[in-house]
């Protein structure tokens, strides 16, 4: 079996709101302090891969479209447990637009040996379109099961665990699928050990461009995006206190309703 | 500093401030108030491969440069200085296994400490043997294949918790200072060897530190280290490339403290401002984050000098001196920055449910163990004179 895991390398989402600060003028989030790290929910992809990996035996190739500097997140995937690791060089701005990201991909997912299951985080943990695993789907022409928590292998296939909000759905599904993982009890992604990190350092990083995906530069680039960021900005919250006079409890809670009211709020 | 770094220590850093956000920081309080050593944390690190950092991988370990056990040692303290002691002292009480056990022996010991199927503590203190070793009364008797060993240990981290203890006794009764000590290795539960928990400490109070008591304790030769009289000079090769960790356990405390406080202040309104805007405070955490990144140049520095040197196992001439160094100076910063800390916080700083109080306390003792900062200052001052004295 070979399962592509396709990751994406985002600022850490759990800085502290102090420290996260924005570029107006880039429409960008300022790295600053913060590290960067694979995005929550493709960790929970890649904890799925490996866990299937451990269980039936196979092969993980993890792929990312990012700066040179992503590679830090596939030496992670590496120390995780994948067994090969693809960066497709493109820039910031590029792998920031769902589309060009999932025309990408599913280039690069065509020129491995063939793969049985391809899976992604539900979204990146940072602008959270949540379009990757669909747009790829459709680049490689294969069916996608969506917010699946985890998966087996059944049969010729999969069975699959899929949340909607109805409540959970079983489903099968043939190999040759895309599927976005969502986050569970039993996907939370473990930590490397000290071993595995320095094993991972020794294994090579495929590196490939647009022109050895049979991509033209422009195809590959932030100018085959159809999406414009018009404004980026942290909301200003303002908050007030006021205390609800009144002689007596009832009285309070009378006012407090009356100004609840007069607010709208109720 | 962080730029002496290469990817793989940045990478195994990373590793370990998620793996101390998630198993030590929540609990670093609690086992600080209850004087519990954390069993639990032992399994954690050994899995994680903290344990066996500092053992050659031919023998099952990491073969871990010392800046990368340094590094790892201040992520650790940044949340918590007894968890950071850990992994500290298994580098520690086996190092004296590096230079100075057989090939036979290393085999014998080191696999399991690699591992961390074993602790391991160092047993250099006695009651009336502390900034001079040399004044140590600990007898080791030889008895056909056996020596004798007794005599007491004092102040042993991971003491009453470690599987095998390097100890060093006098096997010259006629002996005085540094001459006639020899180098043993005991394993736990050998009879005659107690192991009783010393509590009541002021810090690391989450670390075991224990009186070793040997009563007739025998033990066989084939557990001595190096020849007789060979076990001061085993001592102080481990000693000289032990304090760049411990360094590093107060650069970390130091961090965490700073960036505790720092936060802090930004957060707190005073005059209807956040403090961190009145200058007083500002000129505060300027020296702080100057003297913590002093330190941290040193006790890097430190780390790369006793890798270059201490290769072979020698005596290091000049990367001692730059341990000393980072050791007085790493732990005079973090008794400072974390009392300053302490102060940035005011009424709050000493309040238990804030972690700088915990940290003012655990930074005391750096300035006293593993050579306190007056031995350290004679080190590096004999380090320029030589062998003067005086």
């Amino acid at each position: 079996m070979h399962i592509a895991v396709c990751i994406k390398q985002i600022l850490d989402p759990e800085i502290s709101p102090r420290a996260f600060k924005i570029n107006r003028e880039a429409k960008l989030a300022e790295q600053a302090g913060a590290s960067l790290v694979i995005g929550p929910f493709d960790l929970n992809a890649l904890e799925v891969a490996i866990q299937l990996k451990e269980k039936h035996g196979a092969k993980v190739t993890v792929l990312t479209f990012g700066e040179e500097k992503a590679q830090d997140a596939l030496r992670r995937a590496l120390a995780m447990g994948a067994d090969e690791a693809v960066l497709v060089a493109g820039d910031g701005a590029a792998s920031r637009e769902p589309s060009v990201t999932a025309k990408v991909l599913a280039a690069a997912i065509r020129q491995l040996e063939p793969v049985d299951l391809v899976l992604c985080g539900r979204q990146s943990g940072e602008w959270d379109y949540g379009q990757v695993p669909g747009l790829l789907a459709e680049e490689l022409g294969l069916p996608l099961v969506p917010f699946v928590p985890r998966l087996d292998v059944s049969g010729d296939g999969f069975r699959l665990e899929r949340e909607s909000d109805a409540g959970n759905v079983v489903v099968e599904a043939p190999k040759g699928l895309v599927v976005s993982i969502t986050n569970a009890q039993d996907n939370n992604p473990r930590l490397p050990k000290v071993r595995d990190i320095m094993m991972a350092n020794r294994k090579p990083i495929k590196k490939l461009g647009a022109a050895d995906l049979g991509l033209d530069e422009a195809s590959a680039s932030a100018s085959a995006g159809r999406l414009e960021v018009l404004d980026l900005f942290i909301p200003e919250v303002d908050s007030e206190c006021e205390f609800v006079e009144g002689d007596d409890g009832a009285e309070k809670a009378a006012n407090l309703v009356k100004k609840l009211l007069e607010r709208k709020v109720i | 500093m962080d730029f002496l770094l290469n990817d793989e220590q940045r990478q195994i850093v990373e590793m370990v401030r998620e793996l101390a956000k998630e198993k030590v920081a929540p609990y670093a309080a609690q086992w600080d108030a209850e004087e519990r050593f954390p069993h639990e944390l032992v399994e954690v690190f050994a899995e994680a491969g903290l344990l066996g950092l500092a053992v050659p991988e031919e023998y099952g370990g990491l073969g871990a440069h010392p800046l990368t056990r340094v590094a790892v040692i201040e992520e650790l303290a940044k949340v918590d200085a007894s968890a950071a002691l850990l992994v500290a002292v298994q580098d520690l009480g086996m190092t004296p296994i590096l230079v100075g056990a057989s090939e036979e022996q290393k085999a014998r010991w080191l696999p399991k400490f690699a591992s961390g199927e074993w602790l391991s503590a160092f047993g250099l203190t006695e009651p009336g043997a502390g900034s001079d070793p040399g004044g140590m009364v600990m007898r080791a008797r030889r008895e056909g294949d056996e020596y004798v060993l007794n005599g007491t240990k004092i102040f042993i981290s991971n003491g009453s918790v470690a599987h095998g203890v390097t100890v060093f006794a006098r096997t010259d009764p006629d002996s005085r200072g540094p001459k006639g000590i020899t180098a043993f290795f005991v394993e736990k539960g050998t009879p005659g060897f107690t192991a009783v928990p010393m509590k009541g400490k002021l810090g690391l109070r989450a670390s075991d530190t224990a009186e070793l008591v040997f009563e007739n304790c025998r033990i066989p030769a084939a557990n001595r280290l190096g020849e007789e009289g060979e076990g001061f000079s085993i001592a102080m090769k481990t000693l000289d490339r032990s304090r760049p960790n411990i360094a590093a356990q107060a650069l970390g405390v130091a961090q965490g403290a700073f960036d505790y406080a720092l936060g802090y202040i930004q957060e707190r309104q005073q005059f209807g401002r956040p403090v961190a805007s009145f200058q007083g405070l500002q000129f505060m955490l300027a020296e702080m984050a100057t003297e913590i990144e002093a330190a941290r140049g040193l006790t890097y520095q430190a780390a790369i000098r006793v890798h270059e040197e201490g290769k072979d196992g020698a005596r290091l001439v000049t990367a001692n001196r730059y341990s000393a160094m980072a050791k007085m100076y790493a732990t005079d910063v973090a008794m400072r920055v974390t009392t300053d800390a302490v102060q940035l916080l005011g009424g709050y700083g000493i309040m238990r449910d804030y972690p700088v109080e915990r940290m003012m306390r655990d930074a005391k003792i750096f300035q006293i163990y593993e050579g306190t900062n007056q031995i350290q200052k004679i080190v590096i001052a004999r380090s320029f004179l030589g062998g003067a004295k005086g």
